[in-house]
């Protein structure tokens, strides 16, 4: 049986509300109505106690869910935008994140962030939030691009002591399907980067939705001849340097490429890395592809315009090889 | 009928593109073999472009004042299959048909090496016939010279300098040389036999390697040698040729001592003392011991120092202090039977003081009217250009030559 994203996404939290009591889920409308984006479409159902609707306030949500970890509990927090999750940030990069290192008490929430663009949703339903979750020390930021990520790491995640901020892609939500969550390959675990596809020439480092786009710009480029090797970081934070380094230090070239605002981010990151650990390895000066910085437009077009493609990943390999 | 492109040669080395300054056709024209047809400028002349064959020419896409890289198809000519096979040339391959079907031309703000088509995309002048009529194509403007740092640290690894792989030509982009072209160069030689180079050899080849990074001159002056034979012949011990010229060239140094100078930034620095080193050849290289203060002693004087030096450069036993500091050498390449030759100074030195082997000759002679035997040998003198001129060598080499013809004064 096909199982899409959103599937393995909601499976999971039926697995974890299943196999662990001190699991709940908290959100906007996920409770009868199943989430905006049928995400959690039944729990309540079964669970009536522990699939609970929340005031529209990210701020009361997180904060709530930071309580109930002190007491013990595995919050799950569904943002039904990750745009909106600013309007909780003091809670998650103030409280959540720095809970550990002040009190030695663990905050094991994970919050779920509906992430990235899709045609037509404009600037606050569109928005790539990884990098900025990733600055502060004590979240691990979660980007999964495949049916089985989705599933294991958001289990993984939800296991873990630390707060998560699990990034999952809209646009993969309907769209990438797999025959089961184990369809994928090779299960990784968090932290550990992912070759998506083998190639000697280039290397693209991405991650999330991005993972899709650059494997059909390798497509592209495979008729001329040219290998492209595509690392999907899977976790941004941690950040997999190793298989990066080691993937530059076969091709010798370097294309980040995210969804998110191109200021600092995580192709920055990526960037810094391999300048530092691996500038030997290089053939040619390391490349990043974002989005454009402005805001996110409503018009699919200028939307297809505003991120990276399949044809502007490849031109910017283009550039590369020609280096 | 079939299109022949017209592509920017190789308009010699070292250039990668050319502007277009005119055309002297227009669409539509009927051309000839090896007519002119567009007039090109690079950093170095005008030259013509010529059609490779007969033919009417279809398309233009290169326009006028615009630069195009070496290997950029500029138009094409459709010729006749009858003129194709006369001439032999290749013709228009699918990737500038295409580029050709999108009135692909190369975007302003993008380098040479595109082409933009319709769709947004790109066409590289690398999808064309790597060859057009042996034409090289294209010299990409980051040149042959650039090392990656992943090049660079291979050859770290190797021990391999700049020089060792000028020899290799390169497949990367802009004519670059890969980490593959190495390993392939060295797989090549690897069946080759080979022997290991001396630390000897080695620092020769570092101090001529650094040393030739400097515009270096050479200058030659004759000079008659039987006044110093026969002078050197009358002492005892007879001392060296060499310290004859050695100290004869210090003291015209002490009187032009900016000649001996070295161009650091803007600032030409002279020398303190006058200390003069001397070539000695040894096994496999060459030491250069360097006698202090040669402006202020006879060459009586200095000829148990001089002689001292020699032996302990051929024994190996030279103390190290005594290398360094000098600010000019002289070598006397005379003595391996040589009549001509173009010494290369030091690295840190301006000056090369060369002498040959000396040849006797007939010369007129005015006062007796008639050719007399004389011995003739050559000074050379090789300079950093930056520091002085033809006419400063000249006279420097002129003094020297002048205080070698009274070797009793020296």
């Amino acid at each position: 049986m096909s199982v899409t994203y959103i599937d393995a996404i909601r499976d999971a939290q039926y697995k974890a509300l299943e196999t662990d009591e001190t699991v709940f889920i908290y959100g906007q409308d996920i409770g009868g109505f199943g989430g905006a984006f049928k995400a959690t479409k039944g729990l309540q159902e079964k669970w009536p106690d522990r699939v609970l609707d929340s005031p529209i306030s990210e701020d009361a949500m997180v904060g709530m869910a930071i309580g109930a970890a002190i007491e013990g509990m595995r919050p799950i927090i569904e943002m039904q935008f990750a745009d909106f999750s600013s309007v909780g940030f003091n809670q998650i990069v103030n409280n959540a994140a720095t809970h550990f290192y002040r009190t030695g008490v663990p905050i094991p929430i994970t919050i779920r962030m509906p992430s990235g663009g899709t045609p037509g949703s404009g600037p606050f339903h569109s928005q790539s939030i990884e990098a900025i979750y990733s600055h502060y020390p004590g979240c691990i930021v979660l980007t999964p691009a495949t049916v089985s990520d989705a599933y294991h790491m958001l289990l993984e995640g939800i296991a873990m002591d630390d707060p998560v901020i699990y990034c999952e892609h809209k646009f993969l939500y309907r769209w990438l399907k797999s025959d089961n969550y184990d369809g994928d390959g090779i299960r990784l675990p968090i932290g550990k980067a992912r070759i998506t596809r083998p190639g000697k020439h280039a290397t693209v480092v991405t991650y999330s939705a991005m993972v899709h786009e650059a494997v059909r710009a390798a497509e592209m480029l495979q008729a001329e001849g040219w290998e492209i090797e595509v690392v999907d970081l899977r976790s941004v934070k941690p950040l997999d340097t190793d298989t990066v380094i080691a993937s530059v230090a076969r091709t010798g070239r370097l294309l980040a490429v995210g969804e998110a605002f191109p200021w600092g981010g995580v192709t920055a990151e990526i960037v810094a890395r391999v300048v530092k650990e691996g500038f030997h390895l290089l053939d040619a000066p390391p490349m990043r592809l974002n989005a454009k910085d402005t805001p996110i437009p409503y018009h699919p077009k200028l939307w297809a315009a505003h991120r990276p493609t399949p044809e502007s990943i490849s031109h910017a390999l283009k550039q590369l090889l020609a280096y | 009928m079939p299109r022949i492109p017209i592509v920017m040669p190789q308009l010699g080395e070292s250039i990668a593109e050319a502007t277009i300054i005119r055309f002297n056709v227009a669409v539509g024209d009927t051309v000839e073999m090896d007519q002119e047809i567009i007039e090109v400028e690079t950093s170095k002349a005008i030259m013509g472009i010529t059609t490779l064959c007969g033919g009417v020419v279809k398309e233009i896409f290169a326009e006028e004042n615009t630069s195009y890289a070496v290997g950029s198809v500029l138009g094409t000519v459709e010729a006749t299959a009858e003129e194709i096979e006369r001439t032999g040339v290749s013709t228009v391959s699918e990737g500038v048909s295409d580029a050709v079907d999108n009135q692909g031309r190369q975007s302003e703000e993008e380098t040479n090496l595109h082409f933009k088509t319709e769709d947004g995309g790109y066409f590289e002048p690398k999808d064309v016939a790597p060859t057009v009529q042996g034409l090289p194509v294209p010299a990409g403007k980051k040149g042959a010279h650039y090392i990656s740092p992943r090049m660079r640290a291979r050859m770290d690894e190797l021990g391999l300098r700049a020089a060792d792989i000028s020899a290799i030509a390169g497949s990367g982009g802009g004519g670059r040389v890969t980490v593959e072209d190495l390993e392939g160069f060295l797989e090549y030689i690897s069946e080759w036999p080979a022997s290991p180079a001396s630390p000897m050899r080695l620092a020769v080849a570092d101090a001529m390697r650094r040393s030739w990074s400097r515009p270096l001159a050479s200058v030659g002056h004759p000079l008659i040698m039987d006044k110093l034979l026969d002078h050197r012949r009358a002492q005892n011990p007879k001392p060296g040729l060499t310290l004859y010229v050695l100290r004869a060239f210090a003291l015209a140094l002490a009187e032009f001592p900016s000649a001996a100078g070295f161009l650091i930034g803007e600032k030409i620095v002279h020398p303190k003392s006058f200390d003069i080193g001397c070539a000695v050849q040894v096994e496999d290289g060459v030491m250069v011991p360097v006698i202090r203060q040669v402006d202020t002693k006879s060459v009586s004087a200095l000829s148990a120092e001089y002689a001292e030096l020699v032996d302990q450069s051929r024994s190996r036993r030279l103390p190290e202090h005594a290398t360094k500091g000098g600010i000019a050498t002289v070598t006397n390449f005379g003595t391996f039977g040589l009549t001509w030759g173009t010494p290369i100074p030091l690295p840190n030195e301006t000056l090369i003081l060369g002498i040959s082997a000396g040849v006797k000759k007939p010369v007129w002679s005015d006062q007796v009217n008639a050719f007399v035997p004389v011995i003739e040998a050559e000074l050379v003198l090789t300079f950093d250009h930056r520091v002085i001129d033809g006419g400063d060598a000249g006279r420097l080499l002129n003094r020297v030559a002048q205080l070698l013809s009274e070797p009793e004064k020296l």
